[in-house]
């Protein structure tokens, strides 16, 4: 089984006089959340109506219904499983789009539609592997641990035991106990999602290191049309280097100006984040002008992909950026621990990530402008907090599996669990039981 | 008016910021915050012209009296700003403390809950400003209280509440630890250059800050400055500058429990020692004010103002001084357990450090703090807390990001249901906790369970501390 964390978007054209009554629908979903148990794989779900947008100040974006989710294993199942557990809600949703059949349709032709209005997008997970379903068990697995420790503590000789003796003895616990010897073995499919998330990067890095290798060979020996491969390095670094070229031209083009978000939108859209632990945004906003940017954009959200298990952003429990409208429209969507005006600092307050997100936001309408793509200018910060806001829409139906538990909760439950099956010098079993 | 002139702080236009920015007044023990209410915008104006001569500027080291005061955003409205000049103020002054999600990023529920406060509460009295006098013994505090009650009745002023305080002993705080040891060093003050060092617009407007801009700055039309007394603006050439050599203050009455805080060390340990211990694992420093991080087995004297050290390297995992301590959470220096390294940690902490100005108020339980002797007393029915004073030029990035994700977020840090122990809201509502501490050991950590509420607010407001021009400005112009 896959353990990877993807993210599904769905698109969808509506006419823009039916957005309110879909906002309100979706508003009343959301007091009406459907239960954890129907959707067993599903950590989140983003679903909002979108209003038109202008593109460079002459073309109108349509208005839009968005659903967004995050999911872990195959997306024809999570397709399916969204369809069951909420597949009269997405009826009477997509009754105001553009194109859905009119007459009543089945769960299986509501699953086709839907992977038709699937788009790309770029998905970054904190907490990278754990299936919805092991994220209470693994809580109280730590819960469990940590109470029979403490018991284990009236008697004066556990405590004066050596790590491993106390490790041995907690690993018997686990072991004895019907109610948690399932923590004994492996996650199901670890190894393979690690490698499975890893394997389009090692393609591509096989792909460049083999191209760089013909070109080698080449001097040496006819390899005939073998050859050809030798130029794909160079393409890439050449496309790059010329991409980024013709972008630095369009970098000079002022981009229309933008309706700056008033005090009393900002404390109503900030006051919806009532949650103690879990809390998202969403911002999509039009691109500045330059159809250069939208290929560089394109590009970089794919090469971004590409790393993303590398990739890493503190306190975000899950991230997606994706472009809509033939790429002038980008969605940014997140959760993150605490609250956005805190999880937004943890962009704007470090230079290397404020630099990297400068990649992907410099291209957006409202963000503050840069020259080769990183490079800030005055007031970047100011102007970056102003961008996020500006462009920043209400979720109007949200679906969270966890909001009790942070990233770093999540991660370490993980570790403990994890912590059961390996071999440790002493010093690491320390760590370990700190963990608890 | 017995006065020393300092010399470092070249960079800064030093005679044109209020005392209160550049000191905190050490030498000058008795102090009085007194809270004001205007009636009449005129009157207000015609008060706050007849102040130039009486405030203290930072180019001064009183050694007898100084005055400093600070306006809130209802004092500012009062004395005649428009709309338009209004709205450049941070959202966070304007909205004030009491705003329903102002409340909520800063915790400020249950028994912290602003309905409960003493002033500064919605529906209370207005409070427009806040006149902070210091004096150097009783006798010369009286003389210039008198004379500024004289002041009140002759511009109908109203004196809301006068807050008193009392420095205690050894520069400690009522539970019996050492305040006021670590203090962000401002580069344009310092004499030496040290790693580290903040930028002056981290605390004062008007200067650059970490991110190498200006900090936002509340400006006026070019227009209304026809006396030409404040500078132009640095985010828009076409106004004037209103915030220059000013800063945001933050004010906070937060009353101690004395009594329930050693009472609670007292029922969760075995002898006074580790109690004392317990105390100081909350804290992070023991009560003389050395740090864990270097001293852990003990306190160390000759360490008690001692502010050279870090976490990362010397104690990751909280063994010496647990990541929830108040020390660690306030300031967690170069280690955050959501970053990956040092470097990253301190960067980002660094973006949310502030100038503590506070003094506490009320009498100690025991007259030198003991906490040996204040462990065995009764409650003696006094009120005793920290006027908690601060200075930022972000009250969101500062102040309020500590409050609500450091302080008050139950998971800083990874940890579980830990509020901040010392100044947190502790409380539980159904599955939501956090009013634990966890003290990390061999072999596990050890998990104090449900901890009172050992501090409450009693009031708090945000103000504007305006520059000397910036004060000319809004007594003279806006007529
Ligand atoms: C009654 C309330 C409070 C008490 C009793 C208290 C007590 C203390 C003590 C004993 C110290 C150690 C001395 C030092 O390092 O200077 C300290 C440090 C500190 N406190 Fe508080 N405090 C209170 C409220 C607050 C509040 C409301 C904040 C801000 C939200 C705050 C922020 C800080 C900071 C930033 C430090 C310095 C930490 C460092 O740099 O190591 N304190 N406090």
């Amino acid at each position: 089984m896959s353990l990877i964390h993807r993210g599904l978007t769905l698109s969808f054209k509506v006419e823009e006089n039916h957005l309110e009554q879909v906002n309100e629908l979706l508003e009343a979903f959301n007091r009406q959340q459907p239960s954890k148990e129907s959707l067993p794989d599903t950590f989140f779900i983003s679903w909002l109506g979108v209003p038109p947008q202008v593109y460079a100040e002459k073309e109108k974006l349509p208005a839009r219904i968005l659903l967004m989710s995050s999911y872990v294993g195959s997306k024809r199942k999570h397709l399916q499983v969204l369809v069951e557990a909420i597949g009269e809600e997405l009826r009477q949703v997509l009754a105001f789009t553009v194109g859905f059949p009119k007459e009543q349709i089945t769960n299986k032709s509501l699953v086709r539609f839907l992977a038709k209005s699937s788009k790309f997008n770029t998905y970054y997970s904190g907490f990278k592997f754990i299936s919805p379903k092991e994220v209470i068990p693994e809580k109280n697995l730590r819960e469990w641990v940590y109470g029979w420790v403490e018991k284990q503590l009236q008697d004066p000789n556990f405590g004066t035991s050596t790590p491993q003796e106390i490790k041995d003895r907690i690993e018997n616990a686990v072991e004895k106990d019907p109610n948690y010897n399932w923590a004994m073995k492996k996650p199901k499919g670890l190894g393979r999602s690690k490698w499975a998330m890893l394997s389009a990067l090692g393609l591509f890095g096989l792909l460049m290191v083999l191209s760089l290798f013909i070109a080698l060979v080449s001097i040496w020996w006819n390899l005939g049309s073998w050859v050809l491969l030798a130029w794909l390095f160079p393409f890439f670094i050449v496309s790059i280097f010329l991409l980024l070229v013709l972008l630095r031209k369009e970098e000079n083009i002022e981009p229309p100006p933008i309706q700056v978000i008033n005090d009393k939108d900002y404390l109503e859209i900030v006051s919806r984040e009532k949650n103690k632990v879990v809390n998202e945004m969403t911002v999509i906003a039009p691109l500045k002008p330059g159809k250069f940017r939208r290929v560089f954009l394109a590009v970089s959200l794919r090469l971004v992909a590409m790393i993303r298990y590398f990739t890493y952003i503190p306190t975000v429990h899950t991230a997606r950026w994706l472009q809509l409208d033939g790429g002038k429209r980008l969605v940014f969507i997140a959760t993150f621990d605490n609250q956005s005006e805190a999880y937004a600092h943890d962009f704007v307050d470090s230079e290397q990530r404020s630099r990297n997100l400068a990649v992907i936001f410099s291209h957006v309408m409202g963000f503050p402008k840069t020259t080769w793509l990183i490079k800030r200018g005055e007031n970047y910060r100011k102007d970056y907090m102003k961008g996020v806001r500006s462009f920043q829409f209400k979720t109007r139906f949200w679906y969270a599996f966890n909001t009790d538990l942070s990233v770093e909760n999540l991660k370490n439950n993980r570790a403990f669990r994890l912590g059961l099956h390996k071999k440790m010098k002493e010093h690491e079993i320390r760590r370990w039981l700190l963990r608890l | 008016m017995a006065i020393e002139t300092i010399i470092h702080g070249s960079d800064l236009e030093l005679h044109d910021m209020q005392g209160i920015l550049i000191r905190g007044y050490g030498a000058l023990p008795e102090a009085k915050y007194l809270l004001l209410g205007f009636e009449d915008r005129k009157l207000a104006k015609s008060y706050l012209k007849d102040m130039h001569l009486l405030i203290t500027n930072g180019l001064v080291k009183p050694k007898d009296q100084a005055m400093n005061f600070a306006l809130t955003a209802s004092g500012i409205k009062t004395l005649g700003i428009n709309e338009e000049d209004f709205s450049t103020f941070l959202r966070e002054f304007k909205e004030g403390m009491t705003e329903p999600h102002r409340q909520f990023v800063l915790g400020d529920k249950g028994e912290f809950s602003a309905g409960n406060w003493d002033w500064g509460q919605p529906g209370g009295e207005k409070v427009d400003l806040l006149l902070m006098v210091f004096a150097k013994d009783h006798e010369l505090m009286e003389k210039i209280l008198d004379r500024e009650k004289e002041r009140m009745e002759r511009f109908g002023v109203k004196l809301l509440h006068s807050l008193p305080t009392a420095l205690l002993q050894d520069h400690k705080e009522h539970f019996g630890f050492r305040d006021d040891i670590s203090q962000p060093r401002i580069k344009e003050l310092a004499k030496t250059y040290q790693e580290g060092d903040f930028p002056a617009g981290e605390f004062f407007l008007g200067y650059r800050d970490l991110y190498d801009e200006y900090p936002l700055s509340p400006s006026v039309a070019e227009q209304e400055d026809s006396m030409d007394l404040l500078p132009i603006s640095y985010e828009n050439k076409q106004r004037k500058d209103l915030g220059k050599n000013g800063s945001y203050l933050v004010f906070r009455q937060m009353q101690q429990d004395v009594v329930a805080f050693w009472e609670y060390m007292k029922t969760k340990t075995i002898s006074e020692e580790e109690a004392i211990l317990l105390a100081s694992k909350m804290v992070g420093r023991w009560p003389d004010g050395s740090p864990l991080t270097l001293c852990p087995d003990g306190p160390n004297m000759d360490l008690s103002q001692e502010n050279d050290f870090n976490f990362w390297k010397e104690d990751k995992l909280g063994l010496k001084c647990p990541i929830g301590a108040h020390i660690r959470r306030t300031n967690p220096r170069d280690h955050l357990v959501t970053e990956t390294n040092a470097k990253d940690s301190k960067e980002m902490a660094g973006k949310h450090r502030m100038l503590r100005k506070g003094r506490p108020y009320g009498k100690p339980l025991e007259a030198d703090i003991d906490p040996l002797k204040m462990m065995m007393k009764a409650d003696d029915g006094e009120e005793r807390g920290l006027h908690f004073i601060c200075l930022v030029t972000d009250i969101r990035r500062q102040f309020e990001f500590v409050q609500n994700s450091w302080v008050n977020f139950h998971k800083f840090g990874g940890l579980d249901q830990d509020a901040d122990p010392i100044i947190g809201n502790h409380y539980q509502e159904g599955n939501l906790k956090t009013d634990e501490f966890s003290v990390p050991q061999f072999p596990v950590r050890k998990k104090y369970e449900k901890l009172p509420n050992f501090t409450k607010v009693r009031g708090g407001a945000y103000f504007f501390v305006p520059g000397m021009r910036a004060m000319k400005f809004l007594s003279k112009a806006l007529e």
